[in-house]
């Protein structure tokens, strides 16, 4: 189907947008900057269009359901929104230094959509438990949350390669130089945690919502919905250890990477596990 | 609130104590999902020590999320919650009255260059200029004159600051609508077969009966299918009856529940219903053929007179080959034959030609000189209901929405206060903007920044 070749297409996009943004922090030349982002918001368009062709053939099938129904449509919509998100903090904060770090985990999960065996990439139709009105938004939030806390994420690998680096700028390479300050990426961190912090309560809530007219609990202890309540409270713990404790820098980006792996686990470990929300077919 | 707290006041208003809980409660939900819970316990029940087994069971490791020790870690959260927020909620409350005056040295003071510009301007006309622009940002705007300066003060998003304690309060309410479903609610579950009226369910946790104040018909089962084998829709046509007369009915669905006198109706789970009935056909070699509806435990006379035959089973799908029934056939002087008969005998012959050598309890032809043939089973359903009754939901749908707001509040709002200065000195204006907030510092900076900007702007076209 033309919108599974043109996601496989948008694969090898992200993967030229982060080599573009790795010659810009080697080469310290805004060119491959300029590039990168040219060629990352390409990518983003094209997948846009992709979805919109996928959503508009299911409905020409007969089917008539948001691209968010499954394992394979979740990975492409998780890359779609980790993209977005990065391509609007790169605009607001005028700084294109992250991009190295998010867009590889872009470019992974959507050949890991593409290439990962037994992974389903047809449109198909609902299932009884599937067809509400709640399954958008409530897809559509957590992957906002995801895509906020991997960036978060990012920014945290980030914080150790530069401190790594030591404290004198004057003899680091052109790479540390570049990235942001140890100030403003631990801002940055913050913010995009609380955003993530944000979409994932909202996520919670909608599921929730959702849980109470499908499964009649609102909450029944799945793992899944156990693991989101983890994911929940390390993300709290974070929060508050900043907001009221001080916690910064160093502190804060071993929380988002550990946060980051219980977002990880929520979304693929739990499958392991026997859960009412195993959709990988 | 006295100034010398108690130990145990200070102990529980200490937010690393919160930080302990949070992590508590996330590693005992982590455990929980490692370890199998209720029924999936059994499974470990023979893998451990039947010692072990039952000290764990004590210990309510294979119930967490319902055990003692997750009520009472849920309840000194709530109590930590309670009294951080008790503890800070008089400072939010002072912030949040207080209206600073005008006139603030210590706003002023470190206050960068490029918080202040110079212009030639008449100080009445600027103060008003500036007020307006305080005005339209800001709102309400303090005023002070005195000879040669002009003093103002304006600030907004006070209200933000009770962002934390609405959350705190959603948490409380949460554990609190979680409690009362837990106390008062009901967890059941149950099996009606089309056809058949129940006024009873099992309940989920210890699966004793519970009556209901009505009783529950199913009239029909669907199951349909897409054209790729999966479950397209689960629809079960239930009527709800009381002292014979019908309260509601309806079609139940998946995400559609049917809510009957404060019991919600999903559902849940379908099967086909046991002790169905068959159509079984009789031939006579060389004669005719026979047709009669049988369920389980029917005798009838074989059409020649030798004997009778009793049905002794009906099975859906036996050993995964379709249909069979279970036939015994006496006749006196012989041995009572035994065997099968399956629908799908000719498949299954084909399959392995010579079944009847090996296994000869499925040769229908086993009695001379009759043949068994299933013609079909009749198919009946059953509709598997999960049935709920939570008190405690509205609750936890009102604590949700104060989650949601609080942290909207917490995260796109914060409250700030500005001030603008100018004195005149000699014929220049020395206007200086300074702000001021609890959080969001870089923000702020910004927001006076433009501020500053298009003061500047509005002072210099109004020349």
């Amino acid at each position: 189907m033309i919108n599974t070749a043109i996601l496989s297409w948008v694969t090898f996009i992200y993967f030229a947008a982060f080599v573009f943004y790795l010659f810009r922090m080697i080469l310290g030349r805004e060119f491959w900057g300029k590039l990168a982002t040219g060629v990352a918001l390409a990518g983003l368009v094209a997948q846009s269009v992709a979805l919109i062709i996928r959503w508009k053939t299911s409905y020409a099938l007969g089917m008539g359901h948001a691209p968010l129904s499954n394992f394979y449509e979740s990975l492409i919509f998780f890359a779609w929104t980790i993209v977005l998100l990065y391509l609007l903090m790169e605009r607001r904060l005028k700084n294109r230094s992250i991009g190295v770090f998010v867009l590889p985990v872009a470019f992974l999960i959507m050949a890991y959509a593409s290439i990962a065996p037994g992974i389903n990439n047809r449109i198909e139709p609902l299932i009884p438990a599937l067809q509400s009105n709640w399954l958008t938004s409530h897809v559509l939030t957590c992957f906002m949350g995801y895509a906020a806390f991997t960036v978060a994420f990012a920014l945290g690998m980030m914080f150790f390669v530069k401190t790594s680096a030591g404290g004198d700028l004057s003899k680091a390479s052109v790479f540390i130089r570049l990235l942001p300050s140890e100030y403003q990426m631990d801002e940055l961190m913050y913010s995009s945690a609380a955003l993530g912090f944000i979409f994932l309560t909202l996520g919670i809530v909608t599921g929730s919502v959702w849980a109470h007219y499908a499964w009649g609990s609102y909450w029944s202890w799945d793992p899944k919905e156990t693991w989101s309540l983890i994911t929940w409270l390390t993300y709290a713990v974070m929060l508050h250890a900043r907001l009221v404790r001080g916690w910064r820098g160093k502190r804060m980006a071993i929380m988002a990477i550990v946060g980051f792996g219980c977002v990880l686990f929520t979304y693929l470990g739990v499958n392991l596990l026997p859960s009412l929300h195993s959709y990988m077919t | 609130m006295s100034k010398n707290k108690s130990g145990i006041w200070s102990f529980f208003s200490s937010v690393k104590l919160a930080i302990v809980f949070l992590s508590l409660i996330a590693f005992f939900a982590l455990i929980g999902t490692l370890v199998p819970q209720r029924e999936a316990a059994g499974a470990l029940a023979e893998r451990i020590s039947p010692a072990l087994f039952s000290f764990l069971q004590q210990m309510q490791v294979f119930d967490l999320y319902h055990s003692v020790w997750f009520f009472l870690l849920s309840g000194l959260l709530a109590v930590n919650l309670m009294i951080c927020s008790v503890d800070r909620f008089p400072l939010a409350w002072r912030r949040f009255r207080i209206r600073p005056a005008p006139q603030n040295e210590n706003a002023f003071k470190y206050l960068p260059e490029k918080n202040t510009f110079k212009i030639r301007a008449d100080i009445h006309q600027a103060a008003d200029t500036a007020v307006a622009l305080l005005r339209k940002h800001y709102g309400d705007v303090a005023r002070a004159d005195e000879d040669g300066s002009v003093f103002l003060c304006s600030g907004k998003g006070r209200f933000s600051l009770f962002g934390v304690y609405i959350v705190h309060l959603s948490i409380l309410l949460l554990i609190a609508g979680a409690i009362i479903g837990s106390v008062f609610g009901v967890e059941g579950y149950v099996n009606i077969t089309e056809g058949e009226e129940v006024s009873a369910i099992h309940l989920r946790d210890n699966h004793q009966a519970l009556p209901l104040p009505f009783s529950v018909r199913c009239d029909r089962f669907i199951v349909e299918f897409y054209e790729n084998g999966a479950p397209k829709t689960f629809q079960s046509d239930l009527v709800f009856l009381k002292n014979g007369k019908m309260l509601q009915s309806g079609k139940l669905r998946v995400n559609h529940p049917i809510e009957v006198e404060g019991f919600r109706f999903y559902q849940a789970s379908y099967g086909a219903a046991p002790g169905g009935k068959a159509t079984l056909a009789l031939r006579r070699d060389g004669g005719g053929r026979d047709v009669m509806n049988v369920s389980a435990g029917y005798i009838f006379e074989l059409p020649g007179k030798e004997g009778t035959f009793q049905v002794l089973r009906v099975e859906e799908n036996l050993m995964k080959m379709g249909p069979a029934v279970k036939v015994a056939v006496r006749s006196a002087g012989k041995e009572e034959a035994v065997f099968w008969v399956f629908q799908q005998i000719d498949q299954i012959r084909k399959i392995s030609p010579d079944i009847f050598e090996q296994v000869p309890v499925f040769n229908p032809g086993l009695f001379r000189p009759y043949t068994f043939v299933l013609l079909g089973l009749e198919e009946k359903y059953y509709t598997g209901l999960q049935v709920n009754r939570d008190p405690g939901t509205p609750l936890v749908a009102v604590a949700a929405l104060f989650l949601i707001g609080g942290l909207m509040l917490i995260l796109f709002f914060y409250a700030r206060q500005v001030w603008i200065r100018m004195d005149q000195e000699k014929d220049q204006l020395h206007i200086r903007i300074a702000g001021q907030s609890y959080k969001n510092k870089a923000g702020l900076e910004r927001e006076v920044q433009y501020l500053l900007c298009e003061l500047k702007d509005n002072l210099e076209r109004s020349k």
